[in-house]
């Protein structure tokens, strides 16, 4: 009975506060989405911690060897949030039938088409659909901790140029592709906890996909600074790959709402960073050209047809995106990294906490989390929450994903701190 | 005659073919390269930099600009050791072992190249020896870190602890950047600076050089 308790108040707690009102406590997010969860290796050290039966850790996100959240430790942990998932990983294949694999020393489980090959240097590579005749499409130096993507940009011919070339990876979604995400969201909203979805499709520009790691032989602009470039100096050709992407988007929500209806509570519509540490990719003049009418119209058909509460990430120093991020109807924002020029978390609050929910922010993952003494994690937590909480309007999370190396003692603090800063009663 | 203001004007504009075109005249025209350089091309990157620092400019304009204005060196530099003319100095970078992101260390080595520094580019994931190896056959009086990661910022301070082992730290400056890079950070390994984005990365190139 304890159980279906919780689990039930996890989702009226997370709807509440992406309600912008105060639930019983500050709801908590980790594993619900690819930029919230945790590395494999500290979700290994979490099961430990927390005495969780001993099983390998599935690699449910490979790109960035995130560790799946499963429901022992989410009770454990006192998380809110179920992510689903679409059923084709970033790089192609399926995250299913799952095989053993080591990961620095580390058993793992990790897709069956999740092949790989190592190089003289000790890198390992990883393959499109798993497929090993095909160029590798990632790459993860020896040692390290997840993979990132190999360019492979063939010659550009200005003459050339053919949008449909960057639109190969947006397509109407497959009735497999359907049913798996009918089946993760019945199988999510039957815990009882929030879902939040990545349905797939509807990023524009995310520089973490213009690669196509999916795709095993990519064609139009995919090198990572040609496609900056092409965002200044080839905005009709940008403008054309968007335009085809929204309509194919559209249908899209279109034919998953009507499979999966209300019961998802929040959808992550877009990864695409704006921010640096610093400063910006672009001005906000571009942004509102060249990305603005594409946001707009998801977010417009999601709020006209649905419950869904739609989620923007973007690292960086964003806060001069924010009033178009809120134009455009965005509902949530995240990683809200505060440790960003001109992103102090009282301003973010003072200024766009009544507009905008803050699904981050909780703790800063670049110097504290990782390299802090678990004091300075509570710390940190704690004021966060002080900030954040008040009118509901904040789902805890650090500011993007919980990284490799960071002390189990760390996150426990983290965790510690928001519970015992999380009550609102 | 070559139009210089066009050259100047093609690299802040980003205008890659036409910096070609122009140089290539210039130089059909035996015009000095060095002078060139420094009167045309550096200062065209230092607008570029202002613009950046006001914010006009932001990462896409400064990889054209960076584009066009490589294309114009491509042409000048193997004509420079003929003409006698000195660059601000040497530069040794990388993105440090263990990272593969290498479009801020891209930005950087433009920036340099584009404020007249001579820059011997090592690549991305680059372990210390590698580094030590090109600071030895370029005698380079700097060497320039980058790490995008918290998981390779430790990869600095290893760098710097090899550069001390292999006898060499005293003979070269070492500034480092990077997103989760910090000045204190930089403090706290021994790192002689830390610059937060490309443009003043020259600027600080420029102060180690005249502490040389």
């Amino acid at each position: 009975m304890g159980t279906s308790v919780k689990k039930t108040a996890s989702r009226e707690r997370l709807v509440t506060a992406l309600h912008h009102k105060e639930p019983d406590r500050i709801p908590i997010d980790f594993g619900g989405t690819a930029v919230s969860g945790v590395h494999a290796s500290c979700v290994a050290a979490l099961r430990d911690h927390y005495g969780l039966e001993k099983r390998p850790v599935r690699i449910h996100e490979p790109f960035q060897m995130l560790g799946l959240v499963e429901d022992d430790m989410r009770d454990a942990m006192g998380l809110d949030v179920f992510g689903v998932f679409p059923r084709k990983t970033m790089f192609g294949f399926p995250a299913e039938n799952w095989k053993s694999w080591q990961f620095n020393g580390l058993e793992v489980l990790v897709p069956e088409a999740f092949n790989t090959t190592v190089d003289r240097n000790g890198d390992t590579f990883i393959y499109p659909e798993g497929d090993t005749t095909a160029p590798a499409s990632g790459r993860m130096p020896r040692g390290g901790y997840f993979f990132d993507a190999i360019v492979r940009q063939p010659p550009i011919d200005e003459e050339k140029l053919n949008p449909e070339d960057n639109l190969e990876e947006f397509a109407p979604i497959s009735q497999e592709d359907l049913d798996h995400l009918v089946h993760s969201v019945r199988q999510a909203a039957a815990t009882g906890c929030a879902v939040i979805a990545s349905f797939g499709g509807t990023a524009f520009g995310d520089i973490a996909l213009v690669p196509a790691p999916s795709l095993k032989y990519p064609k139009g602009i995919r090198d990572i600074a040609e496609w900056y470039i092409s965002t200044s100096s080839r905005q009709d050709y940008i403008h054309k790959i968007f335009e085809r992407q929204c309509e194919i988007a559209l249908k899209n929500l279109e034919r998953i709402y009507a499979a999966v209806g209300d019961t998802v509570d929040a959808v992550f519509l877009c990864g695409t960073d704006f921010g640096t540490q610093t400063s910006a990719f672009c001005s906000v003049k571009t942004f509102r050209a060249l990305y603005f009418p594409y946001y707009k119209q998801l977010n417009d058909w999601v709020h006209s047809h649905t419950l869904w509460k739609t989620f923007k990430h973007s690292c960086g120093s964003v806060a001069r995106f924010i009033p178009s991020f809120i134009e455009a109807g965005f509902d949530i924002l995240n990683p809200v990294q505060c440790s960003a020029a001109g992103m102090e978390p009282q301003q973010l609050k003072a200024n766009f906490g009544d507009k905008l929910v803050f699904w981050g922010g909780g703790v800063d993952t670049q110097k504290v989390l990782p390299f802090g003494t678990p004091a300075e994690v509570r710390e940190q937590v704690l004021r966060r929450c002080e900030i954040f909480a008040p009118g509901g309007g904040f789902v805890f999370n650090t500011i993007h994903n919980i990284q490799a190396a960071t002390p189990v003692e760390n996150i426990v603090a983290m965790i510690d701190a928001v519970k015992e800063s999380g009550s609102y009663r | 005659m070559a139009d210089l203001k066009q050259l100047h004007d093609a690299i802040v504009n980003g205008n890659s073919k036409k910096a070609v075109a122009i140089t290539q005249q210039a130089i059909a025209e035996q015009m000095d390269p060095g002078e060139l350089i420094s009167s045309t091309m550096i200062p065209a990157m230092a607008e570029v930099g202002r613009l950046f620092e006001c914010e006009e400019y932001f990462v896409p304009e400064l990889l054209l600009s960076g584009r066009a204005m490589k294309g114009a060196l491509d042409l000048l530099r193997p004509l420079l050791s003929a003409s006698g003319a000195q660059s601000a100095g040497r530069v040794v970078i990388g993105t440090v072992k263990g990272d593969l992101h290498d479009i801020g260390k891209n930005l950087v080595v433009s920036m340099l190249e584009g404020g007249g520094f001579e820059v011997i580019d090592v690549g991305a994931d680059v372990p210390p020896e590698k580094f030590i190896a090109a600071l030895k056959d370029t005698s380079a009086s700097i060497l320039a870190l980058s790490a995008l990661l918290t998981v390779t910022m430790p990869s600095m301070k290893t760098t710097i602890e090899a550069l001390k082992a292999a006898g060499i730290r005293e003979k070269v400056k070492v500034m480092i950047g990077g997103a989760p890079v910090t000045q204190e950070f930089a403090n706290e390994i021994g790192a002689d600076g830390y610059s937060e984005n490309a443009n003043s990365a020259v600027a600080l190139a420029r102060r180690l050089m005249a502490s040389v």
